[in-house]
C-alpha cells in the first residue's frame, strides 16, 4: 500500500482538538479515511466535519454579541450577532 | 476620558519557520523558493492593503529575510510615504538562505541563542536595517524578548523605544496543543504594555533605574479567562487564531473576536482610562493553501472583518491607531510614576458562564483572582525577587523563558486534587466544629475601587456558608497596596444569626516553577515566629505540622526563586505544614475564633537575601 498523504483540507483530528491538541491528519485512500497518528480516531469528511460542529457546542456565546459588560459584579448584556454586522 | 489605543503590525515574513515541513504533496518545503517568498510577500501586501482600506495605519517590522528581497523594501518605504506607516525591525523572521549559511542553525527564536550569538544576531539584523534604510529603528519584536537581548539592544541601538516582547501565557499550554512540540515557555507576564525591568523582562519596572528603556507590548491581546485554561493560540486579537479554534459559525463569523476586543476596550474602566489592542499576524497565517480546515476564502474574511471593526471604531472616534514607536510616548505618559499597576477584571465571553476573575500586576507581583472561587488566588508570580534568570544555550533554561509561579491552579491542581493533598491556592476555610467550608466552593463576583492612595480594592460580594445549626453572611475584601507588594485581606462576618463559633483559617499553599511538575523542594525554609520563639525547618518531605500561638508571621523562603512569602496578621495561632512527596507543596495558615466581626491578615512578597 503506498504511503499516506494529507488530503484536499488539512484536516485536524476532532478527538485530539476536544482535548485541546492540534494534530494533523492523514489520509488513507484505500480505505477513503482520516485517521490520527495520536489517537485511535478513523472517519471520513463527512465524519470530520460533523465532530467539528459538535466540539463548537461547548462555545455556547460564539453567535452572541455584547451589548453591555454590566456592572463589575453583574452579568453581561448580549444580543445575537447578525451575519454582516460588527 | 477614555482612550483605546491601538497597534496593528505587518511582518514580511518571506520564509516564515512554520513553513518548513514536510507539506501536503509529501515533499520537503524550500523557504528559499521563489514560490513561497512571493506568496509570503503577497499576504504581507493583502494585511497592508486591508488595514489601509480601513482608514488604519500599521507598524512594518522587517524580517532578516525581507531584507534580502528589492520588492518588500519598496513596498515598505512606499506605505511610509503614503500612510505614515512606521518601518521597524523584527527579530523574527530569521530564518532565510543567508541566515542558515551564515549561522550554521536551524534555530530561530533570538531568546535561546547563546549571549554570543544574540549580540552578533542583533548587530547582523540592525546593520542591514541601517544599511537599506537609511536609519536605526524605533521598534522591534520577537515572541519573547529577555533581559539580556533588551539590555543590549538598547545600549547598542538607543533610537529603540518599544518592542513587542511576550506572548501571554504561552507556555506549557502552547506546547501541548502543538504535540509537545512547540518550545515557547513564555508564562508569567503582563496581558497589556508594560516597561520592562532591566533585571527579568518578565517584571515592570519599579524605578527609573531599574528601567530597561524600552515598552513593551505582548504579542496579541488574549482572552484573560480562555487563554489561562485552554491553548492561548485560539483566543486572541488574531483572526486566525480564533478561527484556528473554531469559533465561528457556517457563514464565517466572528462575533468573539468583535466581543473579546469591547473587553480589552472595557478595561479603560480599571486603568484610568487606558486601553490597548494590538494585532499582530504573520503571514503564514493567510496561507493561500488554507490553514488545517479553514480555506484561504474564510483566512481572508476574518482579517477583513477585524480591520473593518477596527476601523468603524476609528470612525467613531473610539479608537486610536498608533505606531509602536508612538506608543511608547503616549504610555509613559500615563504611566509616570512605575507604580501604577495594571488591573483587569475579566469576564467569561464565549462559555456562557457567569465566570469572573481579576488580573492584577505591579513591579511586585502579578496575581489573578477568580469570583466563581470565592475571590480565591490562583496564580501569583513574585516580581518582587527581580530573577536573574538567563534564557538561551549556555545557561541552565535554553528555552524555558516562563517568569516561576508560586501559586498556578491549573497548573497546581488549586482547590480539587484527587487524594489526600493540596493544590497551589490563597483561600480560607471557615469552620464550624467539624464542618468546613473553603471560600472556594463559593460562587461569586466583586467590584473594583480604586482608594485615594492609590490601593486596587476589590470588594467580593458577600456569600452564604451553610452548616448543620445555621448560616453565615460573610464578605471578603482583597486590596492590593500601591508599590510595596502587599495584600491585604479582610473577612467580615455581616450576618450570624445563630452566634456560631467560627474557626477562620486564612491559607497559602505554594509551590514553584514554570510547568506542571514541582521541582525538588528541598532549600526550602519553614518557619513561624511569635513575640517568644522562632521554629524553623528545612523542607524534607516530611509532613511535619508546627504551630505557634500569636504568630507575627509564617513564612516560606524558597531560594530557588529567591523569595520570600510570609503571612501575618490577627490570629490565635499561626501554623505550617511541611508536604510529602505526593503532595509537593508548603502550606502557611493563620487561625482564628470568631463569632462576628472581622479578621485582617496580610500576604507579603520579599526578595529573598
Amino acid at each position: 500500500m503506498a504511503q499516506s498523504k494529507k488530503g484536499r483540507l488539512n484536516y485536524r483530528c476532532p478527538n485530539c482538538f476536544k482535548r485541546d491538541i492540534d494534530m494533523d491528519m492523514f489520509f488513507d485512500e484505500a480505505k477513503n479515511e482520516y485517521y490520527c497518528l495520536r489517537c485511535c480516531f478513523v472517519g471520513d469528511e463527512a465524519t470530520v466535519l460533523a465532530m467539528n460542529e459538535d466540539i463548537k457546542k461547548k462555545y455556547k456565546r460564539m453567535a452572541s454579541r455584547v451589548v453591555s459588560f454590566g456592572e463589575d459584579d453583574g452579568p453581561i448584556v448580549y444580543k445575537p450577532h447578525r451575519k454582516g454586522e460588527r | 476620558m477614555d482612550r483605546f489605543y491601538v497597534n496593528i503590525i505587518h511582518r514580511p515574513e518571506l520564509s516564515p519557520e512554520y513553513a518548513e515541513k514536510v507539506t501536503q504533496q509529501g515533499k520537503k518545503n524550500d523557504i528559499s523558493s521563489a514560490e513561497l517568498i512571493g506568496e509570503s510577500l503577497d499576504v504581507f501586501k493583502t494585511q497592508q492593503r486591508l488595514a489601509h482600506e480601513n482608514g488604519l495605519k500599521t507598524t512594518i517590522q522587517m524580517t532578516y529575510a525581507s531584507m534580502f528581497n528589492d520588492e518588500a523594501i519598496e513596498e515598505a518605504k512606499k506605505d511610509h510615504e503614503k500612510y505614515g506607516d512606521e518601518i521597524g525591525l523584527s527579530l523574527l523572521g530569521l530564518p532565510c538562505k543567508q541566515f542558515r549559511e551564515k549561522y550554521k542553525t536551524k534555530d530561530f527564536c533570538i531568546w535561546m541563542f547563546s549571549k554570543e550569538d544574540k549580540k552578533s544576531i542583533v548587530d547582523d539584523v540592525f546593520s542591514l536595517f541601517k544599511e537599506k534604510f537609511g536609519f536605526y529603528p524605533h521598534s522591534t519584536s520577537s515572541y519573547f524578548l529577555d533581559a539580556f537581548t533588551i539590555n543590549y539592544i538598547k545600549e547598542k541601538y538607543p533610537s529603540v523605544v518599544t518592542a513587542v516582547a511576550a506572548c501571554w501565557e504561552e507556555g506549557p499550554k502552547a506546547y501541548h496543543t502543538c504535540n509537545n512540540s512547540w518550545y515557547t515557555f513564555l508564562d508569567g507576564g503582563p496581558w497589556a504594555p508594560w516597561i520592562p525591568s532591566k533585571k527579568n523582562s518578565h517584571c515592570p519596572a519599579s524605578s527609573k533605574e531599574d528601567d530597561s528603556g524600552i515598552v513593551a507590548i505582548p504579542h496579541l491581546s488574549r482572552d484573560l479567562l480562555a487563554c489561562y485554561d485552554g491553548n492561548g493560540s485560539n483566543f486572541g486579537t488574531h483572526p486566525q487564531n480564533v478561527v484556528r479554534g473554531m469559533i465561528y459559525d457556517e457563514d464565517g463569523e466572528l462575533p468573539y473576536l468583535y466581543n473579546l476586543i469591547d473587553q480589552y476596550r472595557h478595561l479603560g474602566k480599571y486603568n484610568n482610562g487606558f486601553s490597548y489592542n494590538m494585532m499582530f499576524v504573520g503571514p503564514g497565517w493567510m496561507n493561500k493553501a488554507g490553514r488545517w480546515e479553514a480555506p484561504y476564502s474564510l483566512l481572508y474574511k476574518s482579517y477583513d472583518d477585524a480591520m473593518k471593526y477596527y476601523g468603524e471604531l476609528k470612525k467613531e472616534g473610539k479608537l486610536i491607531d498608533l505606531t509602536m514607536e508612538e506608543l511608547s510616548t503616549i504610555y509613559r505618559e500615563a504611566h509616570p510614576d512605575y507604580q501604577t499597576p495594571e488591573r483587569a477584571l475579566w469576564k467569561d465571553i464565549l462559555y456562557g458562564s457567569n465566570k469572573e476573575i481579576f488580573w492584577y500586576a505591579d513591579p511586585y507581583l502579578r496575581a489573578c483572582l477568580d469570583f466563581n472561587q470565592g475571590g480565591a488566588m490562583i496564580d501569583l508570580r513574585p516580581y518582587v525577587a527581580r530573577l536573574d534568570y538567563p534564557v538561551g544555550i549556555g545557561t541552565d533554561h535554553p528555552y524555558d523563558a516562563s517568569y516561576p509561579y508560586l501559586i498556578q491552579a491549573n497548573y497546581r491542581a488549586g482547590y480539587f486534587t484527587h487524594y489526600a493533598g493540596a493544590g497551589t491556592l490563597k483561600s480560607a476555610r471557615i469552620s464550624y466544629g467539624k464542618e468546613v467550608v473553603d471560600l472556594a466552593l463559593e460562587r461569586t463576583m466583586a467590584k473594583i475601587e480604586v482608594s485615594e492612595k492609590g490601593d486596587t480594592v476589590v470588594k467580593i460580594d458577600p456569600v452564604t456558608l451553610s452548616y448543620s445549626d445555621g448560616e453565615v453572611k460573610l464578605a471578603s475584601t482583597i486590596t492590593f497596596e500601591k508599590g510595596t507588594g502587599k495584600v491585604y485581606f479582610r473577612r467580615e462576618i455581616l450576618e450570624n444569626p445563630s452566634n456560631l463559633e467560627l474557626n477562620v483559617e486564612e491559607y497559602f499553599v505554594g509551590g514553584f516553577g514554570t510547568t506542571e511538575y514541582q521541582a525538588d523542594m528541598r532549600g526550602i525554609k519553614m518557619s513561624v515566629e511569635n513575640d517568644m520563639e522562632k521554629k524553623v525547618i528545612p523542607f524534607e518531605y516530611r509532613c511535619r505540622e508546627i504551630r505557634l500561638d500569636k504568630a507575627l508571621c509564617v513564612k516560606a523562603t524558597i531560594p530557588q526563586v529567591s523569595t520570600v512569602v510570609e503571612i501575618g496578621g490577627e490570629n490565635d495561632y499561626g501554623e505550617f505544614e511541611e508536604g510529602h512527596a505526593f503532595s509537593p507543596s508548603y502550606r502557611l495558615s493563620l487561625f482564628k475564633k470568631l463569632r462576628k466581626g472581622v479578621s485582617e491578615t496580610w500576604l507579603n512578597l520579599k526578595k529573598a537575601d
